[in-house]
């Protein structure tokens, strides 16, 4: 779980807004274990390691890489920056929390809040359009280290909770990066049935641009997507989430592979690695609807980890949930036969 | 100073739990009594005293911060809380807290996807909030933060902008700073003290039933000055009035907030102190706010009172921010009240017949 959390903790430190992934390159290309680290032109990445087999069949693992965050619209009097989402943002969290703009150096801004006692109405929700980001500078000096169209995020922490748990920003989906890359480091080319590919993937947060791309591309013969999904917990159904701390879930859907998730579930069984099962009929809202018609289409199947407070600045995971999951993407590597 | 300022800031002390804060004061200041006395009282109240010939004076600055207490723990293991003194709510989702003995939780909500549109509007309110400390059950949960247990804002002291410096409880560990910093110069001989001075780390400010109150009382002094924290939201686009004061444009010295009005002599006093010695101050444009002011000013028989304040914003949070400038700013009008040879109201008002 250390390996897992090591490669995490440098993960969340990366700023990698939607659209600007680019960040990421010296980290990714400097991992070890690997063949090979190249870039699409959509931003992607892909990590090779290749079997040493002849003709083995490709298998591919996805994991988003980008997340949700704020771009810069304009540079207000007395250095305030106003932006706009970039993604799904949870506008609860914005007053008062820490960002890093990522302008000619990394700069950083706290979101503004208004005191109560300037408040026209209490205990009503602020529009991203009314807050702004707060940096400290005059507007002569912001002009000299902003450009209009400059990413933001949130500030970088990543703090250890109870039980493994680690709270974060961007966990959604660098959780699954992380255990993704920790499975493949850690097997040997000898024992791969496949030749994987690990998309760590662009633009998911936006309209998914970025991985279908890839699989285009590859022509994987079978495709994991890793995500996050949400966790079980008060005033949330069992019907749309998972438990922590009970391993990754298979999503049985109408958009995955029957075979392909079946065999996963059977895998996980006999090497007890503890997962769980989640049903989504028709939509399992990861990359895996845009992978599984790409090319000639794609044998797909879904693994998502439980996260709590999605889409905002802590979000928390399970470390054993991730260990989990590369035991799993692990076991699907070096499977006896083909899944 | 700085280095004061985050030590004290970072210490965790909420409303009612100031002994961590006590103690770092207590050793910083310790070594550099020089005869003054130091009591720690019966109410938690650190004061420092150092006789004199002059009028009595007393400085106060309060070691409390805002946090939260567990009020309950549900059945999953999530806690429930409360606030200790006042807090805008809407900054309190997502945000990192720490319990007295170090657990790190996060407050939590219901993710935003699973919310209808009508919610999503909606701040989450605080009875429907819960820190999440990562506990799987209630028992674990119990065991680690039992009712009752405080929580503060876990956050980093962070100097930025043109200094800037931002951190949880910069309200009124700036205050605290500031009076410790005094009491070296005294003992350094930096300053000729002119008075019968009093300098008082009081507790519970942020509820409204301050320690101040008692302190004043024992002490009963001429006047009092009280060094503070003052919300403003000097932000583009806030009217000059609607800003209250702006970062950076010198102390705020108050003439009425919406708990005190402030002594008019005496606020004419600091504010001629501050002309001659050539420190940049302001005045507030919006009524708002309140400090230990109104405790110290209705304590006993009554005591002339004024507020050194510095300019912050978003006050109560893990991001309180105030200017450097103005904290050295502050730090020179107290040098300059305690060397000067003392406060003479113009009208003091004889009983005659």
């Amino acid at each position: 779980m250390e390996g897992i959390k090591k490669i995490l903790e440098a993960l969340v430190h990366i700023g990698t807004v939607s659209g600007y992934e680019s960040n990421a390159e010296k980290y990714l290309s400097g991992l070890f274990g690997f063949d090979s680290c190249e870039r699409d032109s959509l931003g992607s990445f892909v990590l090779t390691k290749k079997s040493l087999k002849e003709n083995a069949p490709k298998l591919l693992i996805d994991a988003h890489l980008d997340n949700v965050g704020f771009m810069v619209t304009d540079i207000k009097e007395g250095g305030f920056l106003k932006v706009v989402n970039v993604g799904g943002l949870d506008t609860r969290v914005l007053p008062a929390t820490e960002v890093v703009i990522y302008g000619k150096k990394e700069i950083y801004g706290i979101i503004t809040s208004t005191p109560p006692h300037l408040k026209r109405e209490r205990n009503k929700l602020p529009k991203i359009e009314e807050l702004m980001i707060d940096t400290g500078y005059t507007k002569e000096e912001l002009k000299e280290l902003v450009d209009i169209g400059d990413p933001v995020a949130y500030k970088p922490r990543l703090d250890t909770l109870q039980n493994d748990y680690v709270a974060a920003n961007s966990l959604d989906d660098k959780a699954c990066c992380a255990a993704a890359i920790d499975a493949i480091m850690s097997v040997d080319k000898k024992d791969l049935t496949y030749d994987v590919y690990l998309a760590i993937s662009a633009e998911e947060e936006v309209g998914k641009a970025g991985p279908a791309r890839v699989a285009f591309a590859l022509r994987p013969d079978i495709a994991i997507i890793t995500d996050v999904n949400f966790a079980r917990g008060e005033g949330i159904e069992a019907y749309q989430s998972i438990e922590c701390q009970k391993g990754p879930s298979v999503s049985i859907s109408a958009v995955c592979d029957r075979r392909l998730t079946r065999n996963i579930i059977s895998l996980a069984k006999e090497k007890n690695i503890s997962h769980q099962i989640i049903c989504e009929p028709s939509y399992t809202g990861t990359n895996n609807e845009d992978i599984s018609i790409s090319g000639i289409g794609v044998r797909t199947s879904v693994v998502s980890v439980p996260l709590k407070h999605m889409h905002t600045p802590s979000e928390v995971v399970s470390l054993k949930d991730l260990k989990s999951l590369s035991d799993l993407l692990k076991a699907v590597m070096v499977a006896k036969e083909e899944l | 100073m700085r280095e004061l300022l985050k030590k004290l800031s970072l210490a965790f002390g909420p409303s009612g739990c100031e002994e961590y804060v006590r103690d770092i004061i207590a050793s910083e200041i310790e070594p550099y009594l020089d005869g003054a006395e130091l009591i720690k009282d019966h109410t938690g109240n650190l004061i420092y005293h150092r006789p004199g010939k002059g009028k009595r004076l007393l400085l106060n600055a309060h070691m409390d911060e805002v946090g939260f207490m567990v009020t309950e723990v549900t059945d999953g293991g999530l806690l429930c809380f409360g606030n200790v003194g006042g807090m805008e709510p809407l900054i309190l989702s997502s945000k990192r807290v720490i319990s007295e003995n170090g657990i790190v939780g996060v407050i939590g909500s219901k993710a935003v996807h699973l919310l209808s549109a009508e919610e999503r509007d909606k701040p989450t309110l605080p009875r429907d909030m819960r820190i999440d400390i990562g506990a799987d059950t209630k028992a674990e949960a119990e065991a680690l933060c039992p009712v009752g247990t405080y929580f503060t804002f876990l956050s980093d002291y962070v100097e930025y902008g043109n200094n800037l410096i931002k951190c949880k409880a910069l309200d009124d560990r700036l205050g605290c700073a500031i009076l410790c910093q005094i009491i070296k110069d005294i003992c350094n001989e930096k300053i000729d003290v002119q008075h019968d001075l009093y300098i008082a780390f009081t507790c519970r400010e942020e509820l409204g039933y301050s320690s101040a109150f008692g302190v004043t009382d024992r002490i009963k002094p001429d006047y009092a000055v009280v060094v503070e924290s003052k919300a403003v939201a000097d932000v583009s686009g806030v009217s000059d009035d609607k800003k209250v004061c702006t970062l950076g444009d010198g102390v705020i010295v108050s003439f009425a907030d919406k708990s005190t009005i402030y002594d008019r002599d005496l606020i004419k006093y600091i504010m001629d102190l501050c002309k001659e010695k050539d420190i940049k101050y302001q005045v507030n444009k919006f009524i708002s706010g309140g400090n230990d002011s109104a405790h110290i000013q209705r304590s006993g028989g009554g005591t002339k009172v004024a507020v050194l304040s510095l300019a912050s914003r978003y006050i109560h949070s893990p991001s309180d921010v105030i200017h450097g400038e103005d904290f050295e700013n502050a730090y020179k009008t107290v040098l300059a009240i305690v060397s000067d040879k003392g406060f003479e109201p113009s009208c003091l008002c004889t009983i005659s017949n």
